[in-house]
């Protein structure tokens, strides 16, 4: 099943419009704009992390990006497209900081996580075994597998986390927005998820993370921007306490370099329109 | 049981009991799950004017109720999305000027009184005429097949709005859907246990299953069960007892769930202490590698 998927993975993209498009971006909460005048061209097939101290307006940008906040000031385009006209949904995969907990209705593993295949599915169609399998290997890329049938709501925080990832790699989307999706997650969980994002990146997947420590990420980023009250501070590679590249015996994997590291259990990146 | 079942206006009852016990719980569940629990309790407030104005206007009351408390929800939804914090305060008017609205409404509705009133505030499941269930019958199968075909987005809705936009799902469509099926359910349920103890059958069935389920089909399936098994148990209680079978059905629920909170607690107990986090399978164990059998 590995074998089939792999080898449906395309080759390299014609040239496209920037993934995501931020020009004078102003969001303000109750009139205080938290993101001031914020403008980025994140191409498709990079791979960019989003720093900054706490407050600085990471979520904030990442949300607006989304529509998920409006913007007081400025535009934003997705794939070309202005936000407002962007109908290609299934391309996007956001993982949220956190998981919300809503009214406490149980629901399982596997079932928060096949909701991510929700802007691909035609409505009232059973999932195909593509649909399931991809499931299945979401599940598996995050070391959840064991734990489908078991509610959501009985897992850790870093587990939680964990699903948020496998909800967006199920969807097969070729845009991530994470934030902070290593919050809370373990070490060995924190090497599978950036050989992931390595592999999903040598797809030519664009990967935005919003990120605290570069940690085991470090040798995928080839370019941080850092916020810094709400503005740009910082954009190119990764100030210098967050990734020395330049370090001794240190191997430097440019996003596009290597596609196999952990491309076993990954879904493939395939976009149909929705209907 | 079986000599109450030849009396026609049992045989209605029990339909209608069954339909209530069915479709409450159901749409409860993604109430429950969007923090919407006593939606379900304002609406009916409002369902009460549109009763009465079917009586002022010498037409069908549940048809009446229908369109008014449709269209409540609406607003209802609407006020809720615009408000996020001057938001109760619009509910509360609703909620009041809806009742008030029908007690003043009913005592200009010739040949009908307070006591007209009462039938619907706590249900009057031995007058349901035959047209009643086949109303009722129609709108059950309405909102269990819009709820079947919009579940999957449901869902996600439900468990967090941000990621239903973020997949380009219509988001104001689908809380309207489920604000108006809401009130199409407290239409269902009016006649029954009442507008009073409406939001109880959407809730307290839904409470009961999550004491013992932790997959979301499962828990509505469950619900489902213990709504008509509480339907039907009160409707033929309150036959034998001569009690209100609207209060039977309620009070039988809250039984259930209350039973279901100490099965629940003796199931966790029986599983063992709390479950230990490991990442891996527990040394000696099989992994559950079973897939496909849940997905939405
Ligand atoms: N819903 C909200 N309403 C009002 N103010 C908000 C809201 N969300 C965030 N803020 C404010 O906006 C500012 C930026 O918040 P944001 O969540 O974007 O920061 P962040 O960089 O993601 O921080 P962290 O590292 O803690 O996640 C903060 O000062 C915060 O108080
Ligand atoms: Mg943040």
């Amino acid at each position: 099943m590995s074998a089939e998927t792999l080898s449906q993975a395309r080759p390299a993209p014609p040239p496209q419009p920037p993934a995501v498009r931020v020009r004078d971006a102003v969001v303000s909460y109750d009139r205080r704009p938290v993101v001031r005048g914020v403008s980025l061209d994140i191409g498709a097939g990079e791979v960019v992390a989003v720093l900054g101290p706490n407050g600085s307006g990471k979520s904030t940008l990442l949300r607006a990006i989304l529509g998920l906040v409006p913007l007081t000031a400025g535009t934003v385009d997705l794939h070309g497209t202005p936000l407002r006209r962007f109908t290609e949904w299934a391309r996007i995969g956001y993982v949220p900081q956190r998981l919300s907990a809503g009214g406490g209705v149980p629901a399982t593993v596997r079932e928060v996580v096949a909701s991510g295949q929700v802007a691909r599915r035609r409505r009232l169609s059973l999932p195909t075994t593509e649909d399931r399998a991809a499931v299945t290997e979401a599940l598996e890329t995050v070391g959840l597998l064991h734990r489908s049938r078991d509610s959501v709501h009985e897992l850790s925080g870093g587990q939680q986390q964990r699903v948020l990832i496998a909800r967006a790699l199920a969807g097969r989307p070729d845009t991530f927005l994470m934030d902070e999706p290593l919050a809370g997650v373990d070490a060995a969980s924190q090497q599978t998820l950036a050989d992931t994002i390595a592999a999903l990146s040598g797809r030519g997947a664009t990967v935005v993370l919003v990120l605290h420590e570069l940690g085991p990420l470090e040798p995928l980023i080839g370019r941080a921007v850092v916020l810094s009250e709400g503005t740009v501070g910082h954009d190119g590679a990764p100030p210098r306490p967050f990734g020395d590249c330049a370090r001794d015996g240190h191997e430097h994997i440019h996003p596009h370099a290597d596609a196999a590291g952990g491309a076993s259990a990954l879904p493939t990146i395939e976009v149909p329109r929705r209907d | 049981m079986i000599e109450l079942l030849s009396f026609p206006f049992m045989q209605r009852a029990l339909l209608a009991a069954v339909f209530v016990g069915l479709v409450a719980p159901v749409i409860g569940t993604f109430m429950v799950q969007r923090k919407l629990a006593l939606l379900g309790d304002g609406i009916g407030h409002v369902a009460l004017t549109g009763v009465a104005l079917g009586f002022l206007t010498s037409t069908s009351p549940i048809i009446a109720a229908l369109i008014v408390a449709a269209l409540g929800a609406v607003v209802l939804e609407l006020v809720r999305e615009r408000t996020r914090t001057s938001g109760d305060v619009a509910l509360a008017l609703l909620f009041y000027g809806g009742l008030a609205g029908g007690v003043l409404l009913i005592g200009l509705a010739p040949g009908a009184s307070n006591a007209t009133l009462t039938s619907f505030l706590f249900g009057s499941v031995s007058t349901v005429t035959e047209q009643d269930v086949y109303v009722m019958g129609g709108l059950a199968v309405l909102v269990l097949g819009v709820i079947g075909y919009f579940g999957r987005e449901l869902f996600v809705l439900c468990q967090d709005e941000e990621v239903a936009r973020t997949h380009g799902l219509p988001v104001r469509l689908l809380s309207l859907i489920i604000a108006v099926t809401a009130a199409l359910t407290v239409v269902i349920s009016m006649r029954v246990v009442g507008v009073l103890l409406v939001s109880a059958l959407m809730v307290v069935p839904v409470a009961a299953a999550q004491q013992l389920t932790r997959s979301f089909r499962v828990t509505i399936a469950l619900a489902m069960g213990i709504g008509v098994a509480a339907a039907l148990g009160g409707l033929s209680t309150a036959a034998y007892a001569d009690v209100s079978p609207g209060a039977a059905i309620v009070l039988l629920a809250i039984a259930v769930f209350i039973a279901a909170v100490l099965l629940g607690r003796a199931l966790r107990l029986r599983r063992g202490a709390p479950r230990i986090e490991h990442d891996g399978p527990a040394p000696g164990t099989i992994p559950h590698t079973e897939t496909g059998s849940v997905s939405t």
